[in-house]
Formats: structure tokens, C-alpha cells, sequence
């Protein structure tokens, strides 16, 4: 039993390791900011979860329940899409270079300047 | 007894805002109230007094400086408690008619009975260092009651100057009755009479008078330090006829009557003293001659009577004492019905200046009466209280004729003669030139008679006046003796109060003093034309305003070689002294290491190496701002690492939190600074700085790491076995924070707070414009509060509220605890400003986060205090276990109340300095 949660935590480490360098490697090598932005946001945040399940199941077999790292995951997962939206968003802003089409951008209300 | 009668006043002004304002009774009402029960319980307990009696009290205050709470009524202390309480009511009365509604508020009879208060615990203190206490505090009283039309600039110059002197001589009486004390071994008033010739035969006697005689000069404004009093005229009547007339300035007085039998005596003493009286006496009298406005003419005068009481201590006779103890009755006594007479005329006709000022008799004939009478008090006319002691100071000054050299033994009865005349003819002056001498000149309102009621103060003071001139023995003399009794402290010797002595010298020095004043009176004109063609006039006021302006240049000199404005400069300073010093004191030191070093693992070279490259490239980079604070960021995460792989979990979790509320910080500041790189410094500076920097950094390098080999001894290891037993928790750092060292974070979490008050203080009312556009033209993005952040952050609040909850609940025995709590509320808060805007936030967020912070403060302080109602020490915790539902067993000690102050505080400042600077984006985007 013990072997097939080690072998389970040690998958998942795999797993998320895994995500985390390709995900790396994306953010170095992929062509503009738009693309590069799902690097660090979409693979490595699978590469943490992917490592936190790992952690779960470490804890839970040898000190009883453990769920901090639900806190965790949810935390993880919220602010992650959070931060690539407004990366995105200030990039589009910028008119960063890109390799598609960037939309057209509303004039009128950027006149209003300001940042919070 | 003496307590209650000392605190009556203080009480009084505690209570006179409240009763004002709850009960809506005249604030004059209760000041008045206050005064005469202090003065009934005065005249009550002071009655074995007359006797001889000498009433003590006391408790301990600070033992360890020989500061006690202890009073003393004796003669000398009864005769002024008696003049400032009955004064002090009949101004009260004063008052009540003469400020106008607006003026006459709670704040004015505060102060007063401030005032009141403050000379009361003066002439009662027994303790020497008590006495300077409210000796400070009349000063400061005084400050606010001659300041108190604030709205003119005269008051407030005037108030200013007045504390400048007169706090200036509080401190060389400070030093001389200090210095007095260490020569007794007691500040015990009774110890210090007792001691006898030893003040004055000790080799420290000289400069003890002199600094004390620092003191009482530029109290009662003697020459040279007397050019304040006028000044301080610019303070409403009422309070010139309480504080230049009875009491502030009798202050000096009483103090030479006090330490009479320990200072005088001497030769010194008398040529000290009695110099600088008779100076005072020439020149006030010779200059209130020449005022044109009536209360500087008795400003003048009033520093000219002092001048006299002075110059009677100074003479050191026992039948000079008396005189000036009488004398001091006698001018509070006309001076304040003068002062009063005064006001009620400027009340009256508008104006105070006596050229225009003329002819008033017929306006107002029953004030003139009465100032007539109190005008010739002041003169020394006969029947009057006045002639009375200034005859016995003409007497006086005859028989000095053994002390002074045969040759000069003529000078004192001359200057008294002359001294005499110019009080003739300024009395004269305030009768003839204001009720007689024709016709007002350009009055601003048609002079009448003022209230009945505001006359009262007047006549009873007039009555006295007449009642003592009259009868001394029937009125006078019993207050006078028992006072004069406790200021030689030996036996009196015989004198007579009456009013014919037969037809002796000093009576014709009367008569030549009338004679005199008359003439020199009447010869006015070519006198004044004379006085203003003197070209120079020295004016004391622009010395000391140019002395204190001398002062702040200096000041700035100072500062300004100090700092050079430029925090690098600065820095580099600082670190070369630094490196310096150790260089100096550790050069030759050998560490041997004793300690086997732990094994190099990969983590922490990897670890390392980002250290040092995160500082590398964070001053590489420092003129791109944003990556520099990534760069730091770097370092900052590092650090974090490294403490939790080294088992400081609190610390790891602490350098995290502050790391993210730092740059936050950061960032918020850096949208108003200039986003161009500023020009670089040329390279030898660079070079200099590098070269500083490393060096400084392989000293830090080569200390810790001697530090660290040592084998340490440290206090540590009790902190580690006393944790559980004695703190009840495990988590040793917790631990220390809330119990061991409580005091210590108590003080912390103040200083947080004092921050806090500070921040707001500064950025308050703060308006910054920030720059419209990037340093590229390009706008800002024009949705400020993007619907992802806002809903998201919205959706994480109460999350982040469980994990601060947990981390504090656990704090005692695991890693957490209050501080680290709070930051996470103050991040977790702070987000939602960012996301939601300040408005919106503090509209969900309703409280004030400086009252959080206070209440943080108090609730730890009230945990500390809490362990006083038990009879432990300050802070002292106690402790027991609960078992909740989740969260586990934890334990319930005293300590986490503790805690939970300093996480409300730490929750404040964090939100204060966030949103505070997050604030002022907003409020420039609304203007």
C-alpha cells in the first residue's frame, strides 16, 4: 500500500516538475509576450498543483490529513489567471510587439487617464 | 488638607469645560466657585498659622531624586496663598464684566485657574524640586494667559518672550536649587532652613546666588532681565492685575523671602541683591514716567516696586524684611485695583493712551475716585497703605549707613528720595493727565460709568488700601508678623506700624519725594520732548528676539555641516565611520574558531549565489526602477529561503510579508517620482563608493563569521528550556515576543503606532500630482479597476482572513503569532484597495485604521496593566488549553490577548501606509 502512495507522490512529483520546465523553457523561448505569458501562468501553475497533490498525499500517509495545501492550490488558482489577464492587458495596452493582429483599442477612453 | 487645597484649582480647570459645556453654567461661575472655597478652606486651616504654627504634609514621589509630594504652609506661604486666591477671585469677578462673550469662554478660566494652581503649589511646596515643578508650570501658564488673544501678533510675540525669559531663569534656578540640595543632602524645604550658614559659608555659594538670583530677576522682572513685562501687557487686563500685579511676578519675591535665611547674609548677598534692586527701582520709575499707555505706565511702575521689594532683601536688616513684606501686601494690593481701574477705562473710552485720554472725571466720576485713591496708595500718601511701607523703607535706608563705605552711604536714601519723586509724578500723571487736564481727544466711544458689578473688585481692593493706611495694627499686622516670622526664622524684633512717627528724616524724605514729583509733574512737557530726543533706546525685546534668532542660525549652521541633504553623501558617512571604528578596535584581534562549521549543501550555494547576484544586479540596475525592485525582490525572497532552511520559520514567514508590503510600497511611490534616469555620477565617485562598499561588506562578512565560531554562551539556551514551563508555548519565538520580552514589543508596537500617527501626519493632507503619461507620452490604461482583480480579490479576502486566523490562533506553540497575522490582514486588506479603489474599500471597510492602531496599543497595554489587578508585575501571562473543532488544541494565554494588540496595530499601520500613499494617486485624480 505505502509502496503505491510513494509511487503515486512520486508520479505527481514527476508530473509537476515536468510542467514547471516546459513551462520555463516556454517563457524564454516563445516568439512574443502574449505567447510567452502562458508559460509562467498556465504549465507552471499546473507544475505547483501537480507538486502540491504530491505534497498532499506525502503528509496525509505519514501525519494524518493534511490540508493546508488545498489553501494552497485555491490560492494558486485564483490569482494565477488573475495576473496573466492583467499582464495581457497592460501588454495590449502597450502595443507590444506582436506576431497576430492586436484589436483595435477604444480611444476615447483611454483619454482618461489614470492607475490604481 | 494642603493637597485638597492645592488641587482645588487644577480640579477647577478640569471641570470648567465640561460644566460649560453639559450644564451650560457661566464658565466665570465655576472658576469663581472654585477660588473662594479655596480660599474659605484657606482661611480655615491657616488659622493656628497666625500662631506660629507651621502645617506640613507629605508623600513620596520619586524617593530616588529626592521628589516628594509635600507641602508646607507657613507665614510666608499663608500671606500669598491668602493675596493669589483673593485676588484670584475678585479678577474672576473682573473678568466676568470685562472680556467680551466670544473671549470669555471655558478656555480663559481654565487657564486661569491653571494659573491659579500653579502659584498656589509654588508658595505651599515644602520639596525644593516640587516648587520647580509648579515653578515651570506658572511659567507655562502664563505662556497661554498672555498669549491668549492669540489672533494678534503682539500677544503672541509678548507670550513668547515672556516664556523665553522667564524659562530661561527657571533653569538657572533649577541648577541652583539642585546644586543647593546636593550642598543640604536634602530638598526638604524644613532641612534646608535648618542648615543654617552651611549654603552660605560652602565654596559653591557664589554661584548658587548667582544662578538663583538668575532666576528671581527675570521672574519679577528685575534689571537687566525686566524688559519682558511690558510685552506681556498685550495680555487682557484681568490677567495684567493677577499675574504682573499679585502674583506671577511675586514669585521672584517669594523665593527671596524663602531662601532669606539660607542665602543672605552675606556681602555678596548685599551688593547682588540690593544692586540689582535699586537699579530696577531708578530705571522702572524713571521709565513709567514716559509710557503714554496706561498699563505700561504701570508695567514700569510695577518693575520699579519690585525693584524696591528686592532692594529691601537685599539690604539683609530684619526691619527691611518686614518692610518688603509689607510692601509686597501693599502692591499687590493698589496694583491690581490700578490695573483694574485701568481696564475699566480702556473697557470704557476705547483707548488707553493717555494723550488722548483726558478729562475723564466727568464721564465716569466713581471709577475716578477709586483710582485716585489706589493712584495715590502708589505715590505713598498719607493714610494710605502705601505711605506705610514706604516709609519704613526711607527708614531703612538711612541706617545702612554702617554696612556701605562711609563715603557712599549717601547713595541709597538719594536714589530712594529720587526713586520717590518719579513714583509722585507717575501717579500723578495716571490721576491728573486721565481725569483732569481739559478734554478727550478723539475718543473711539463716549466714556461711561462700566457695570456695578465690575467695580466691585476695585472698591474692595480700595477699601484695603484705605483699611490698612488707617489701621496696619488692627489689619494688617498679623499676617504680617507670622510671614515675616517664618522669612527670618528668628525671633522680630520690635516695630511700629503707625502713621506719625513724629517729625523724623524719613518723613521729610516723604515730603520731598511729593514736593519733588509735583514739580518734576508739572514740568512734563520739556521732559518728554527731553526723553524722546535720547537717540538710542535699548530694547530688550529685539535682543532677546535677535538672541533667539542667533540661536536658530546656529542651529541650522550645525545641521547644515552635519547634513549634507544627500543621503548618499550621507551613507557613505556613515559606513566610513563604521568601517573605522571596527577597523580600529578590532585590528590585531584574532578569532580562533572553536565551533566545526556545518557542510556546504548545494541549496545554499545555489541560495547564495542568487543573493549575491540579486544585490549585483539591483545596484546595476538601479536607474531602471522596476527592475531594480525586482532585483531586490530577488534578494528578498532569498533571504526568506534561506531562514526557513536554517529552521526560522517565523522569520522566513515575516521577511516574505514584509518583502511583499515593501513592494507594494515601492511601487506605489514610485508613480510620482521622475521615470527618466537621473544623471550618473562621475566614476571616481563610483569608484570611492564601490570600494567603501566592499570593504564594509567583508567586515560584515569577517564579524559574523567570528561571531558565528565563537563558542556562545548565550541567553538563548534559557529562552529554549523555559519556553513551555514558563511561557506556555512552544514556538520560543512567539514566546520571547509576548511574554519574555513583552515590555520590549510593547514599546515596539508604540513606536508602530507613533509611525502611524507620523505617516498620517505627513501625508495627511498631501497633494501630489502625478506625472498624466509614461515617460514614453503614452497614457495610463483607462480601466482602473479591472472586474477580474476586483471579483477575485473580493472572492480571496475571507480565505486569506482564515489563514490569518490560523497563524495567529497557533502562534504559541507553531510558527505564527500576532505580528505575522496582522501583516497578512494588512496585505489581504491592502489588495482590496488596489483592486476596488480607496473609496470603495474604505466604504467596505468602514473603521479608522489610526483608531485600530490605537486600540491595538491600548488593549496590550491593557493586558500588561491587567496583571497588576491580580498583584503581578506588569505583564505577567497566564495560560490554559482549549481544544476547538479544526483548528485543534491550542491554548488560551493571557499573552494572546496580548497578541492580538499587537496584530491590531501591526493590521493599522500596514493599511495606513498602504493605503495612505495608495490614497493620494486617488485624491489627485479627483481634484
Amino acid at each position: 500500500m505505502s509502496m503505491l502512495i510513494d509511487l503515486l507522490i512520486v508520479f505527481f512529483l514527476l508530473l509537476g516538475s515536468s510542467f514547471a520546465l516546459i513551462g520555463s523553457i516556454g517563457l524564454v523561448r516563445l516568439p512574443d509576450i502574449f505567447a510567452r505569458l502562458h508559460g509562467p501562468t498556465k504549465a507552471t501553475t499546473l507544475g505547483v498543483g501537480s507538486i502540491l497533490l504530491g505534497s498532499i498525499l506525502y503528509f496525509s500517509s505519514r501525519q494524518g490529513l493534511s490540508l493546508q495545501e488545498i489553501l494552497a492550490l485555491l490560492f494558486l488558482f485564483m490569482t494565477a489567471p488573475v495576473s496573466a489577464q492583467l499582464l495581457s492587458r497592460a501588454a495590449l495596452h502597450r502595443r507590444c510587439d506582436s506576431i497576430a493582429r492586436l484589436p483595435e483599442m477604444d480611444d476615447g477612453a483611454e483619454k482618461k487617464s489614470g492607475n490604481s | 488638607m494642603l493637597y485638597l487645597l492645592v488641587s482645588i484649582p487644577f480640579i477647577g480647570a478640569l471641570l470648567v469645560y465640561p460644566a460649560t459645556e453639559r450644564l451650560r453654567l457661566p464658565p466665570s461661575l465655576v472658576a469663581g466657585l472654585m477660588a473662594l472655597s479655596a480660599l474659605v478652606l484657606l482661611l480655615f486651616i491657616g488659622f493656628p498659622v497666625y500662631s506660629g504654627a507651621v502645617l506640613l504634609s507629605r508623600a513620596e514621589w520619586i524617593p530616588q531624586i529626592g521628589l516628594s509630594f509635600s507641602f508646607r504652609l507657613d507665614g510666608l506661604g499663608l500671606l500669598f496663598a491668602e493675596l493669589i486666591l483673593g485676588i484670584g477671585v475678585l479678577v474672576v469677578l473682573y473678568a466676568r464684566y470685562y472680556l467680551t462673550e466670544l473671549e470669555a469662554g471655558p478656555r480663559f478660566y481654565a487657564f486661569l485657574l491653571l494659573f491659579m494652581g500653579a502659584m498656589l503649589g509654588l508658595v505651599l511646596s515644602e520639596n525644593l524640586l516640587l516648587m520647580m515643578v509648579f515653578w515651570e508650570l506658572t511659567s507655562l501658564a502664563s505662556f497661554l494667559l498672555i498669549g491668549f488673544r492669540r489672533h494678534t501678533s503682539e500677544a503672541r510675540q509678548g507670550a513668547r518672550l515672556a516664556l523665553f525669559v522667564t524659562g530661561g531663569g527657571g533653569f538657572a534656578l533649577l541648577a541652583a536649587v539642585l546644586i543647593m540640595g546636593q550642598i543640604v543632602g536634602s530638598y526638604e524645604l524644613s532641612d534646608v532652613l535648618a542648615s543654617g550658614r552651611l549654603v552660605a559659608d560652602h565654596h559653591l555659594y557664589p554661584l548658587v546666588l548667582v544662578l538663583f538670583l538668575i532666576g528671581v530677576g527675570t521672574k519679577s522682572a528685575q534689571f537687566p532681565f525686566h524688559f519682558w513685562l511690558p510685552h506681556a501687557m498685550a495680555a487682557p487686563t484681568p490677567v495684567s492685575a493677577y499675574l504682573h500685579s499679585a502674583t506671577m511676578v511675586k514669585a521672584g519675591i517669594f523665593l527671596l523671602g524663602r531662601f532669606f535665611p539660607v542665602l543672605a547674609g552675606s556681602e555678596l548677598w548685599f551688593y547682588m541683591v540690593s544692586g540689582m534692586g535699586l537699579s530696577t527701582l531708578l530705571l522702572g520709575a524713571y521709565l513709567a514716567l514716559f509710557q503714554h499707555d496706561l498699563k505700561g505706565l504701570l508695567a514700569y511702575s510695577t518693575i520699579s516696586h519690585l525693584g524696591l521689594i528686592t532692594l529691601l532683601f537685599g539690604l539683609g536688616t530684619p526691619l527691611g524684611e518686614i518692610a518688603a513684606i509689607f510692601h509686597v501686601i501693599n502692591h499687590a494690593v493698589f496694583k491690581a485695583s490700578l490695573f483694574m481701574a485701568a481696564g475699566i477705562i480702556d473697557h470704557e473710552s476705547g483707548t488707553r493712551d493717555m494723550r488722548k485720554l483726558n478729562g475723564l472725571f466727568k464721564y465716569m466720576p466713581h471709577t475716578a475716585a477709586l483710582a485716585m485713591v489706589a493712584a495715590a496708595a502708589m505715590a505713598g500718601v498719607p493714610l494710605l497703605n502705601g505711605f506705610l511701607s514706604k516709609e519704613m523703607f526711607f527708614g531703612e535706608t538711612l541706617v545702612l549707613k554702617w554696612l556701605v563705605e562711609a563715603q557712599w552711604h549717601w547713595l541709597f536714601p538719594m536714589a530712594a528720595t529720587v526713586a520717590g519723586i518719579f513714583a509722585v509724578a507717575y501717579s500723578l500723571r495716571f490721576i491728573h493727565d486721565v481725569f483732569f487736564n481739559g478734554e478727550p481727544v478723539n475718543l473711539p466711544k463716549t466714556p461711561h460709568e462700566p457695570p456695578r458689578w465690575m467695580k466691585v473688585p476695585v472698591e474692595v481692593l480700595v477699601v484695603l488700601c484705605i483699611g490698612v493706611g488707617v489701621f496696619p495694627n488692627f489689619t494688617v499686622r498679623p499676617l504680617l508678623e507670622s510671614a515675616a516670622a517664618a522669612v527670618l526664622q528668628q525671633p522680630l524684633p520690635e516695630f511700629s506700624l503707625s502713621i506719625w512717627h513724629g517729625f523724623n528724616t524719613p518723613l521729610v524724605m516723604s515730603l520731598v519725594a511729593m514736593g519733588g514729583g509735583a514739580i518734576l509733574y508739572s514740568g512734563r512737557k520739556w521732559l518728554f520732548r527731553a526723553h524722546d530726543r535720547i537717540p538710542f533706546q535699548i530694547s530688550g525685546k529685539q535682543w532677546a528676539e535677535s538672541l533667539v534668532e542667533s540661536i536658530f542660525q546656529l542651529g541650522e549652521m550645525v545641521d547644515r555641516l552635519l547634513d549634507s541633504r544627500s543621503l548618499r553623501r550621507y551613507s557613505f558617512f556613515l559606513l566610513a565611520i563604521v568601517v573605522a571604528a571596527g577597523a580600529v578596535s578590532l585590528w590585531g584581534e584574532s578569532f580562533p574558531a572553536a565551533k566545526a562549521l556545518t557542510p556546504v549543501t548545494i541549496p545554499v550555494v545555489i541560495g547564495g549565489l542568487l543573493l549575491g547576484a540579486g544585490s549585483i544586479a539591483t545596484a546595476v540596475w538601479h536607474g531602471k526602477r522596476l527592475l531594480a525592485v525586482i532585483m531586490l525582490s530577488i534578494v528578498g525572497l532569498m533571504t526568506a529561503l534561506l531562514f526557513a532552511y536554517f529552521s526560522a520559520p517565523d522569520l522566513a514567514m515575516t521577511q516574505l510579508l514584509v518583502e511583499i508590503a515593501s513592494v507594494i510600497l515601492v511601487l506605489l511611490a514610485m508613480y510620482f517620482l521622475p521615470q527618466l534616469t537621473p544623471p550618473e555620477s562621475s566614476r571616481i565617485r563610483l569608484a570611492r563608493d564601490i570600494t567603501l562598499g566592499v570593504i564594509a561588506g567583508i567586515g560584515v562578512a569577517i564579524l559574523s563569521y567570528s561571531m558565528l565560531v565563537q563558542p556562545l554562551d548565550s541567553i538563548s539556551s534559557y529562552y529554549l528550556s523555559q519556553s513551555k514551563p514558563g511561557g506556555g508555548g512552544t514556538n520560543v519565538v512567539n514566546v520571547i515576543l509576548v511574554d519574555f520580552r513583552g515590555f520590549d514589543t510593547l514599546g515596539e508596537v508604540t513606536v508602530l503606532g507613533i509611525a502611524a500617527v507620523g505617516i498620517v501626519a505627513m501625508i495627511g493632507g498631501l497633494k501630489i500630482w502625478g506625472p498624466e503619461k509614461d515617460w514614453l507620452g503614452r497614457s495610463w490604461a483607462g480601466d482602473r479597476h479591472p472586474v477580474l482583480l476586483t471579483t477575485v480579490s473580493k472572492l480571496i479576502l475571507p480565505f486569506a482572513l482564515i489563514v490569518s486566523a490560523y497563524l495567529f490562533l497557533r502562534g504559541h506553540n507553531y510558527p505564527g503569532g500576532g505580528f505575522i497575522a496582522g501583516l497578512v490582514t494588512g496585505v489581504a486588506l491592502t489588495l482590496q484597495y488596489i483592486a476596488s479603489g480607496s473609496d470603495r474599500a474604505r466604504q467596505r471597510l468602514p473603521w479608522d485604521n489610526l483608531k485600530l492602531v490605537g486600540a491595538g496599543i491600548l488593549i496590550a497595554t491593557g493586558t500588561g496593566l491587567g496583571s497588576w489587578v491580580f498583584g503581578f508585575p506588569f505583564l505577567t501571562t497566564t495560560f490554559a488549553y482549549v481544544t476547538l473543532p479544526i483548528v485543534g488544541k491550542f491554548e488560551i494565554a493571557s499573552a494572546m490577548l496580548f497578541d492580538l494588540g499587537v496584530y491590531l496595530a501591526v493590521v493599522g499601520t500596514v493599511l495606513l501606509i498602504l493605503a495612505g500613499m495608495g490614497g493620494l494617486h486617488q485624491r489627485e485624480e479627483n481634484v
